[in-house]
């Protein structure tokens, strides 16, 4: 117990405060505690979650083929809940504490509003869990989405709203923090501050859906409403369901732009134009939602062609713009310091070995390639007829949040150990490792899972259809060999996973206490504001065009394939 | 006078192919332990993207000959790809630097386009043979398996009993009328007909609902029906 309250100590001056050694930030005791306490929260959802990702993958590698289907729904739906959802959402509390309170230099106000948040957010996530669990027929285990009709417990959907209300509210002294930072000023919010106030706007939007949903679906349960429409159901989930994916982008980004600073030296070439580009966001990448929609009946043509094909490339313009303005800054900084150069230079005398750097460049690059393309592939209303509901589907997902989110959050949780916890990682070269090891792994089963989807139709949620589809003379064993690669690489990306919570359980548990003044090797070569160096407009960013050519070459390549492949699909039957 | 090198498109270009050579070189012998990983992935990766592009558009451009070699390189690239960056090239620079024998320090001079001529030989080899662990299979598996039944199945639903009979059943033993997980009826001969009570039905989320089943000669499902009433 003592062990525990001592990572909740650091030394601070009479007012609270600490100068920290890292970031130069005036930190206050209350910011960051609280972002400890939703930190460590939201690595116990990913410790739970990550847990059922083995049985999930070992059922759809059908060469083990672990679980039936009734015991295969109930583990993918708490695998779905705590790592889309429980992981996610207290870690975007945390990083709205440190992109609010923390960045602005003030205390966290609402401190039991806080608490009382911590402590919802807790029972609701727990309840959750337990509803699944306990879930017996007639009632069904709920998956994501837990679409009506079918017969959910009553319990998942009133804790689900729980859960949602304490996320509300853990909210809220975040936004208390804005109100009383620009209600008497002119200033403008720091950008990092002004990527999380966005993240908050899209956050409430997206709870509110929630809310709603759940509360629709949880009056029909206890027999307030006689019946249900699943369309109206289907359209209020999905303001929730792919919400919160969105401000897991959003979050992301601000991370992004946070840690590439601090660890790896990087400028902000334009703010106006990363402010812009948040802007868009916040007007149209709740749109993209529509795609979950393509395929449900009583939606005008208008809709979906307005809300997955003009609407929709405002997100994924705005998205392009970070993807230019994030390496441009690094390229930009690095070259201003002198450590850059040739066309690259500035990327190989980069940190490589500080695993917070690696973690958030790999999320940068993966996120984009793998994630961002496939979205924007798969998010339109055509080529998403190829896409829908095929495990293609659940490839992009996991490639947007299993490597683009998560391994920004592995960056930021390893960086909040050495700079709040204060405490050196209890191996550095394991720790390094885990980018590394969990990137490549998690890539690789990603990969497969979108092959499997897009090339052979493999549906997802299902427990059993590769080798044998029950009753049916169909099968898809032509994917087998696919699916020996997914296996293989599901196991490597767990066993990196379970690499990542022992290193930071045990940093915290045994890793020796950092000296204060110690940056603990997290700063770039030359401090945090080298001085001197050329203007940033003087700056050549041919290093950063050249990726974005490669970037514009692959997203070309996988766009054209896969309107050839729609083009094909009028064979069927000829 | 002039600058020419300056408005000459063409000795323009030639300085913009020259510089991408350079840097392109420059990333090749990037040698740091970071650079070899990197390299390493984003190879694995492009010859992922190569086999898997290419299968699947040789599945419908089956005479492709391009595209079956575009497969090759991506399916030899997999592997290929880390060698070369994780041993051949630090091999190389360290033998450049270090090597006395002269017949050693002539082969590591030229080691990289001895390597990258490997490459291509073995890319050539495996284009042309085309083993079977390098093509995928984009056939499905209708009818391969004959183990499974085809059935219709016809419900008369609004009188009491509801009945149940197959116009077709091939491969069917037997065949149960469930309500509530519980047997009501089973039937062993064709065509197979089951009826219940309709107070014997179990409540679903859209009403009264009964499940059929038809099983093999080891009582295993080989299909199952849910029908609502």
């Amino acid at each position: 117990m003592s062990a525990i309250a001592s990572l909740f100590r650091n030394d601070y001056d009479a007012d609270g405060f600490r100068t920290c050694s890292v970031t130069g930030l005036d930190v206050h005791r209350s910011v960051e505690n609280y972002v400890k306490l939703f930190g460590l929260t939201a690595v116990i959802a990913l410790a739970v979650g990550g847990s059922f990702a083995f049985s999930v993958a070992m059922t759809r590698w059908e060469f083990v083929g672990l679980l039936d289907p009734s015991g295969y729904y109930t583990h993918l739906s708490i695998h779905a809940w705590n790592l889309l959802i429980f992981w996610m959402v207290f870690m975007e509390i945390a990083v709205l504490y440190v992109g609010g309170p923390m960045v602005l230099g003030r205390k966290l106000p609402l401190r039991r509003l806080a608490t009382v948040g911590w402590v919802t957010m807790v029972a609701g996530a727990v309840g959750v869990n337990a509803s699944i669990w306990l879930s017996e027929a007639p009632n069904e285990a709920p998956l994501l989405t837990a679409y009506v009709p079918l017969p959910v417990s009553p319990w998942f959907y009133g804790t689900a709203i729980v859960f949602l209300l304490g996320a509300t509210i853990a909210a809220l002294p975040f936004f208390a923090t804005i109100w009383s930072e620009t209600r008497d000023s002119r200033r403008t919010l720091p950008l990092v501050a002004f990527g999380a106030f966005v993240t908050g706007i899209v956050a409430v939007e997206a709870i509110l859906g929630g809310i709603a949903a759940f509360a629709y679906a949880f009056a029909w349960r206890v027999d307030l409403i006689a019946a249900v429409d699943p369309g109206i159901y289907r359209q209020l989930y999905w303001i929730v369901g792919h919400g919160t994916q969105q401000i897991n982008l959003l979050a992301m980004i601000t991370v992004w732009y946070f840690l590439t600073h601090v660890v790896g030296g990087a400028v902000v070439i334009s703010e106006k134009i990363s402010r812009t580009a948040f802007i868009l966001y916040l007007f149209f990448i709740n749109l993209g939602a529509a795609h979950h929609l393509l395929v449900d009946p009583g939606l005008s043509a208008g809709w979906r062609i307005w809300n997955t094909s003009y609407a929709f490339y405002g997100a994924a313009f705005a998205s392009m713009i970070h993807a230019f303005a994030i390496p441009a800054g690094i390229e930009a900084g690095r070259r201003r310091r002198g450590q850059g150069g040739g066309l690259f230079g500035w990327l190989t005398s980069a940190p490589w070995r500080n695993p917070v750097f690696a973690a958030t460049i790999f999320s940068i690059i993966l996120f984009g390639f793998l994630g961002g393309i496939t979205g924007v592939v798969m998010g339109q209303i055509q080529v998403n007829m190829t896409w829908h509901n095929t495990l293609a589907t659940v490839g992009h997902f996991h490639a947007t949040v299993a490597l683009g989110t998560t391994l920004a959050f592995f960056g930021l949780v390893l960086f909040v150990i050495k700079t709040m916890f204060r405490r050196d990682f209890v191996s550095d070269t394991l720790a390094s490792a885990i980018p590394y090891a969990y990137g490549a792994a998690m890539s690789v089963a990603t990969l497969m899972l979108m092959y499997a989807g897009i090339l052979y139709g493999v549906p997802r949620r299902t427990a059993e259809v590769v080798r044998n589809i029950p009753g049916s003379e169909f099968n898809l064993s032509a994917a087998i060999p696919i699916f020996m690669i997914f296996g293989i690489f599901a196991l490597l990306a767990i066993l990196s996973g379970v690499l990542f919570v022992g290193v930071s359980v045990g940093s915290l548990l045994f890793g020796d206490r950092l000296a204060a003044g110690d940056d603990g090797g997290m700063l770039p070569e030359g401090g945090l504001h080298a001085d001197g160096g050329e203007p940033i407009h003087a700056v050549e960013l041919r290093g950063t065009f050249a990726l974005c050519l490669i970037f514009l070459g692959v997203f070309v390549a996988v766009y054209v394939l896969n309107w050839y492949l729609l083009t094909q699909l009028w064979a069927i039957g000829a | 006078m002039t600058d020419t090198s300056r408005t000459n498109p063409l000795t323009q270009l030639g300085s913009i192919v020259r510089r991408a050579w350079r840097d392109f070189l420059s990333v090749y012998y990037a040698n740091t332990p970071v650079w070899r990983w990197l390299k390493s992935g984003a190879l694995v990766f492009l010859g992922l993207f190569l086999w898997m592009g290419g299968n699947v558009l040789l599945a419908y451009w089956t005479d492709a000959v391009a595209v079956r070699y575009a497969l090759a390189y991506g399916f030899v690239l997999i592997a290929w790809g880390p060698l070369t960056h994780l041993l051949v090239v630090p091999v190389v620079i360290r033998l450049r630097r270090t090597a006395e024998n002269p017949t050693v320090r002539r082969i590591v001079r030229h080691g990289s386009k001895i390597n990258f001529a490997t490459f291509l030989v073995i890319v050539a080899v495996v284009g042309t043979v085309a083993p079977g662990v390098m093509l995928l299979d984009f056939s499905s598996g209708f009818g391969t398996d004959g183990g499974d039944v085809t059935a219709e199945l016809v419900c008369e639903t609004d009188g009491d009993p509801i009945t149940c009979e197959l116009e077709t059943a091939e491969g069917v033993d037997h065949v149960v009328l469930l309500a509530g997980g519980e047997e009501v009826d089973r039937s062993d001969e064709p065509p197979y007909a089951v009826s219940a009570p309709r107070d014997a039905l179990s409540e679903g989320p859209s009403g009264s609902q009964f499940v059929i089943e038809l099983r093999d000669s080891n009582g295993e499902t080989l299909r199952r029906f849910v029908r609502t009433v």
